[in-house]
């Protein structure tokens, strides 16, 4: 990976999980970037694909910048560095680990008052202060009107996320302040995978939380912070946040603006707010700006932003600020004096005019057609230097003392020296030179004296520093490579393997995973060779040895938010106080207890099966739409990883427990039926079968010795819970029998080749187990999963079973029984209906309703309501759930097609509901609360009442 | 903003030896992008091409030819947004199959399964028992794509998926269904009958 820089900017890769927002927030010097798959398709090197592998699997990057430094439009300038951070990078964190995030508003607090209450205020880090109040702030469901109400009684840079349902997408509603000229501002979410981020920013982060925490110290896109309400800011204890989240969305209606009035933000100085700052300079109206034309993007060759930079960074220092007159040039070409160009006369780089305002949604969608109507000028260039420096010192600027301020004080904050020492330009110049470089570029990072801090002539300190970055550099080991499977971006074919669970890894080449590390290392062989080539770049050896070669231990990091959410569910699941560990957990002891299959309570395996898949549905359905899991799975997982994210958990807490019962019942259901006797019977004759008699022409069969390697992996294939890990073996064994049939001829065999071959071999294997294996597979395999490369094989080796099961009284005839048509037609359609059947209404207990509103649609909720409950439950219920302020103007109605009906008080709408869905035929219906006048005229069936 | 992508189905039905995975082969393989994350073997391939706003991915489902795999065929098709009927043009007798597959397709396949035959070995034209008219009028009658390819010479295998994609109908509005709100309309929908 390349990045020109002069020699101030360094790059570090690390994994994602090590987000370093806190060390960014904490440090000015130091921001964290990950890069989300938007910016991996600015490749600045395209053809090379590891980059975007690598980028696009959120690999971090870490900008260090010591000086006012400015970037090279062109790869021209000679060095980059970049130190590749491997997993360990907790070796880093552990000395960083002290150093945590904190509001503006503490950290001015805190230094008015006692450092001794240091230590304590830093317990509750922005970080957890969000996390643990997001009742407050998280509030998806929320409608545009509400937003308003709520935001409007508060104060510039008061946020809430929401879920918009006009762009179907999360946004982040800040109020804007008198200057902005728009009262709130809707930044849309981005969810790409694995990381959430601002439109229009390059920023990504791996979830909601760490994102809102990032905007409360640095603005990046925004006009200005993100503010945490007062007494959430203020909060010195978790208890105390843990008070004021309690309060969820009614915190708002009791906290009027003159509460935040006392808070201690109030006793920062006016030129908080930069946007307003800057817009008193030269009144610059709002701008409306496309994320690919912004200003400050960094451009490398393709001519696309590779990432954002934030102005607000790139002043950050005083030095640069004193010696330079910001104002100074014209044009933004114009570098600040003092950093030697080492390129020549040439200015060495372009500082970004400051970003524009956000868009500004709430009314109506960004058009750029504003975008031409604020041309840049030096002058707002000279504003954003200003910016800076107010935001610097007021935010931020604790450790870098600005002259203009006293000097902060020494004992707070040791730990962000620390941090700042770790990642000292001058430090990862020694660990460079450490790893014995051959390039002679070294000696030019040498940072000047001034820009290190007292520590600086701590010797001993940054060589212990120093040994630790360079021992970072050259970690390689990892070999969980299984993980790299998540580079399949969006169409992974199968989620990877499991730490508990060990495959076989006697592959004999044929693993997919192999072929993933395969894939991933071939174009990284061309890439190294071209670095090699260019005199120009200059690679750290022993970072470098191979970057990409094992970049499971990225990927696996990666997954960590996935896992995180995997855990999350599996301890709800265990806890039997929550609903759904309850509903979990007496499903799980109910099966176990009555034998699967016993008891009559399933007719045949299948049933069985069906059953199971529904209840996982049903949990899922559950899962999303009930508040048990908290922090609710959408901050933490993009939206389209969310439901596969559910599924594995679920398949861990339901699947997992019941292995052995269901293993056992399906087993009994088939010797009981006879089937499991003459399918035996069928594949002992089978198995006498010669290829040829199978239908094999061109192809060779596999011989004895791989009949056995893929009898071994047909067992360990058995031994999964999870259908999914059982289709990846299934595809191992598939791609062995390829392998043997090519037998390096280099043919490709198509289905006319392969249906046969796949027969013999589960003739050979002689494993009647299989075909309960299959069928568990069939059924319990989730829905979208079934059309891809999973699905197909799966549908081979249950077509080439049901040859061998017809085989003795089919041989002759060579073709199926119409019975065993029928049964894959019933399958297919059950298998696919399934998929827009689940939905949490349809589960006992809950009804969703829908509240129409005269010009606003209709928002539904899902609400529990027990099968007896009356509609004047239902509607009091609603009434609260809605908010809605005169109940006694609404009533329950329920739709069907063109119908509408306002149900009596004393109806039952679970019963109704229950009725409807009996109807052979049923119309989709709906249950609507609403208004009961001016609504319904014309409706020749209103007030017809229900019965 | 990104492309959407579509996963499409495609089902590939035929006498065996006509060349259905060779076919798809030279599909797949020629213009290899080493982004597409390689299957592991011919029954089942995969390619994405942009086709308007949208980028479709080719999920290839290969049949066995052979009589006794044909009550499988169900499986295959079944949730493909298209069928690819081959036939040797230099074999009658896969001419009169496909004639087979198109009846069961039209019988038991999906309702709105795009259908395409494929008339493969044209570079064999010298020894040719099937006529492109009567395939052609036969394709014309059942209102099915028809093209002679050659999966050898690389004719015309791209403008055969070209003509599919073209013939899928584009997604409509995404927006319609979502968890959060959903319209209820007193007008009821525009009516879906179908017109004799």
């Amino acid at each position: 990976m390349h990045f020109s820089s002069n020699n101030n900017i360094y790059f570090l890769l690390c994994p994602k999980s090590h987000t370093l927002s806190q060390w960014a927030l904490t440090d000015s010097t130091v921001h964290t970037f990950t890069l989300g798959r938007g910016q991996a398709e600015r490749d600045p090197f395209p053809g090379e694909s590891e980059h975007a592998v690598g980028v696009r699997a959120g690999l971090v990057l870490i900008w260090l910048r010591k000086r006012s430094s400015m970037f090279k439009s062109k790869a021209g300038n000679k060095e980059s560095y970049m130190v590749n951070w491997r997993k360990d990078l907790s070796v880093l964190e552990g000395e960083v680990s002290g150093v945590y995030l904190q509001s503006p508003a503490c950290e001015v607090s805190l230094r008015e008052r006692d450092s001794g209450y240091d230590s304590l205020r830093r317990r509750v880090t922005v970080l957890d202060r969000l996390t643990q109040a997001h009742p407050v702030w998280l509030l998806l469901s929320l409608s545009d009107q509400e937003v308003t109400r709520i935001l409007l009684k508060q104060p510039p840079g008061a946020f809430l996320v929401r879920r918009s349902s006009k762009l179907q997408k999360k946004v982040l509603s800040v109020r804007g302040d008198d200057a902005s000229g728009c009262p709130i501002f809707d930044f849309p979410v981005r969810e790409n995978q694995y990381t959430f981020s601002l439109e229009g920013s390059g920023l990504s982060f791996a979830d909601l939380f760490r994102l809102v925490a990032f905007y409360c110290i640095s603005r990046d896109v925004l006009p200005f912070t993100l503010k945490l309400p007062a007494a959430i800011a203020s909060a010195k204890t978790h208890t105390e946040v843990e008070e004021v989240a309690q309060l969820g969305a009614g915190f708002w209606d009791c906290t009027p603006r003159q509460a935040s009035a006392n808070a201690p933000l109030q006793g920062r100085p006016a030129d908080l707010l930069p946007h307003g700052a800057a817009s008193q300079n030269h009144g610059s109206p709002p701008r409306i700006c496309k994320s690919s034309t912004l200003p400050g993007c960094l451009r490398i060759q393709s001519s696309r932003a590779l990432c954002f930079v934030n102005p607000l960074f790139l002043q950050t220092h005083h030095q640069v600020q004193q010696d330079v007159p910001v104002c100074s040039g014209s044009s933004p070409d114009d570098s600040p004096q003092g950093i030697p160009s080492k390129t020549g006369g040439k200015p060495c780089a372009v500082p970004p005019p400051r970003p524009p305002p956000p868009r500004c949604l709430p009314h109506k969608p960004a058009t750029s057609s504003m975008q031409g109507s604020m041309p840049q000028t030096s002058a707002s260039w000279c504003a954003v230097q200003q910016l800076h420096q107010s935001v610097e010192k007021t935010s931020m600027g604790l450790k870098h003392s600005s002259p203009k301020k006293p000097p902060p004080p020494k004992k707070p904050n040791v730990d962000s020296y620390h941090c700042h020492i770790a990642l000292d330009e001058e430090t990862i110049a020694k660990a460079l030179s450490n790893a014995k470089l051959p390039h002679g570029g070294v000696g030019k990072v040498v940072p000047s004296p001034g820009n290190l801090p007292a520590l600086s002539h701590d010797q001993s300190r940054r060589e212990h520093l120093e040994q630790r970055l360079s021992d970072i550099s050259i970690s390689t080991s990892s070999s969980d490579s299984l993980d790299l499977q998540t580079s399949d971006e969006f169409h992974r074919p199968f989620p990877d393997l499991d730490d508990d669970y060990e495959l076989d890894e006697d592959d004999y080449g044929v693993g997919l995973e192999n072929d993933l590390q395969l894939r991933l290392r071939s174009p990284c062989r061309c890439k190294k060779l071209k670095l090699g080539a260019s005199s120009a770049l200059f690679i750290l050896p022993r970072a470098l040895k191979g970057p990409f070669q094992k970049v499971s231990g990225v990927f696996s990091s990666l997954a960590a938010p996935e896992r995180r959410a995997v855990r999350k569910v599996v301890e709800l699941a265990n806890d039997k106080a929550s609903y759904f560990g309850c509903l979990v957990q007496d499903y799980v002891s109910f099966l176990q207890e009555n034998g699967g299959g016993g008891g009559g309570l399933h007719t045949s395996g299948l049933d069985l099966l069906q059953t199971l898949r529904q209840f996982l549905t049903q949990m899922k359905a559950y899962l999303l739409h009930s508040s048990d899991l908290q922090p609710p799975v959408e901050s933490l997982i993009p939206e389209d990883q969310i439901d596969q994210v559910l599924e594995k958990a679920m398949h861990k807490c339901v699947l997992k427990p019941l292995k052995l019962t269901v293993d056992t019942a399906l087993h009994d259901f088939q010797v009981r039926s006879g089937a499991w006797q003459q399918l035996k019977e069928n594949l002992a004759l089978a198995k006498t079968k010669r290829p040829q008699d199978l239908g094999v022409e061109g192809a060779v069969p596999p011989d004895a010795a791989a009949i056995d390697k893929i009898r071994h992996k047909f067992r360990s294939m058995r031994k999964m819970y999870s259908p999914e890990k059982k289709v990846l073996l299934l595809l191992r064994v598939c791609k062995l029998i390829y392998a043997v049939m090519q037998d390096n001829s280099g043919r490709m065999f198509g289905a006319d080749d392969f249906l046969p071959v796949l027969t013999y071999v589960l003739a050979q294997c002689d494993m009647p187990q299989l075909d309960t294996d299959i069928q568990y597979m069939m059924e319990l395999l989730e829905p979208s999963l079934l059309n891809g490369e999973g699905g197909y094989y799966l549908t081979s080796v249950y077509g080439a079973m049901s040859l061998i099961k017809n085989f003795q009284e089919e041989q002759a005839a060579r073709i199926l029984s119409s019975e065993v048509r029928n049964t894959l037609h019933q399958w297919h359609r059950r298998r696919t209906t399934e998929r827009s059947v689940p939905s949490v209404e349809d589960f006992q207990n809950y009804l969703r309703v829908a509240l129409q509103e005269v010009d606003n649609g209709c928002t539904a909720k899902t609400l529990l309501v027990r099968p007896y409950a009356t509609t004047e439950e239902v509607c009091q219920l609603c009434a609260q759930k809605f908010r809605i302020a005169d109940p006694e103007n609404y009533a329950l109605f329920l739709l069907t097609g063109e119908t509408s009906q306002q149900l009596a008080p004393d109806t039952h709408p679970q019963r109704i509901k229950a009725e409807l869905h009996s109807r052979p035929h049923g119309q989709p219906f709906n249950f609507v609360y609403r208004r009961v006048v001016n609504l319904n005229l014309g409706l020749h069936t209103d007030g017809q009442n229900y019965r | 903003s990104k492309m959407a992508i579509r996963e499409l189905k495609v089902c590939l039905l035929g006498d065996t030896g006509v060349g259905k995975s060779s076919i798809v082969c030279r599909f797949v393989q020629d213009h290899f992008d080493h982004n597409i994350s390689p299957t592991i073997g011919a029954s089942f391939l995969t390619k994405t091409v942009p086709c308007g706003n949208e980028l479709h991915k080719f999920l290839i489902w290969d049949t066995a030819g052979q009589e006794r795999f044909h009550s499988l065929a169900p499986m295959y098709y079944r949730g493909s947004a298209a069928a690819v009927v081959v036939y040797d043009i230099t074999k009658l007798d896969s001419f009169q199959t496909l004639k087979k597959w198109v009846k069961e397709l039209k019988e038991h396949g999906p309702e709105d399964i795009v259908v395409a035959i494929a008339g493969n070995k044209n570079d064999l034209s010298d020894i040719r028992e099937v006529p492109t008219k009567e395939a052609k009028d036969f394709a014309e009658s059942i209102a099915a794509i028809f093209i002679e390819t050659s999966a050898r010479n690389a004719v015309n295998v791209e403008e055969l998926f070209q003509k599919i994609s073209q013939q899928i109908p584009p997604l409509e509005n995404p927006e319609v269904d979502s968890n959060e709100s959903f319209k209820l309309t007193r007008q009821p929908p525009p009516s879906n009958r179908r017109c004799c």
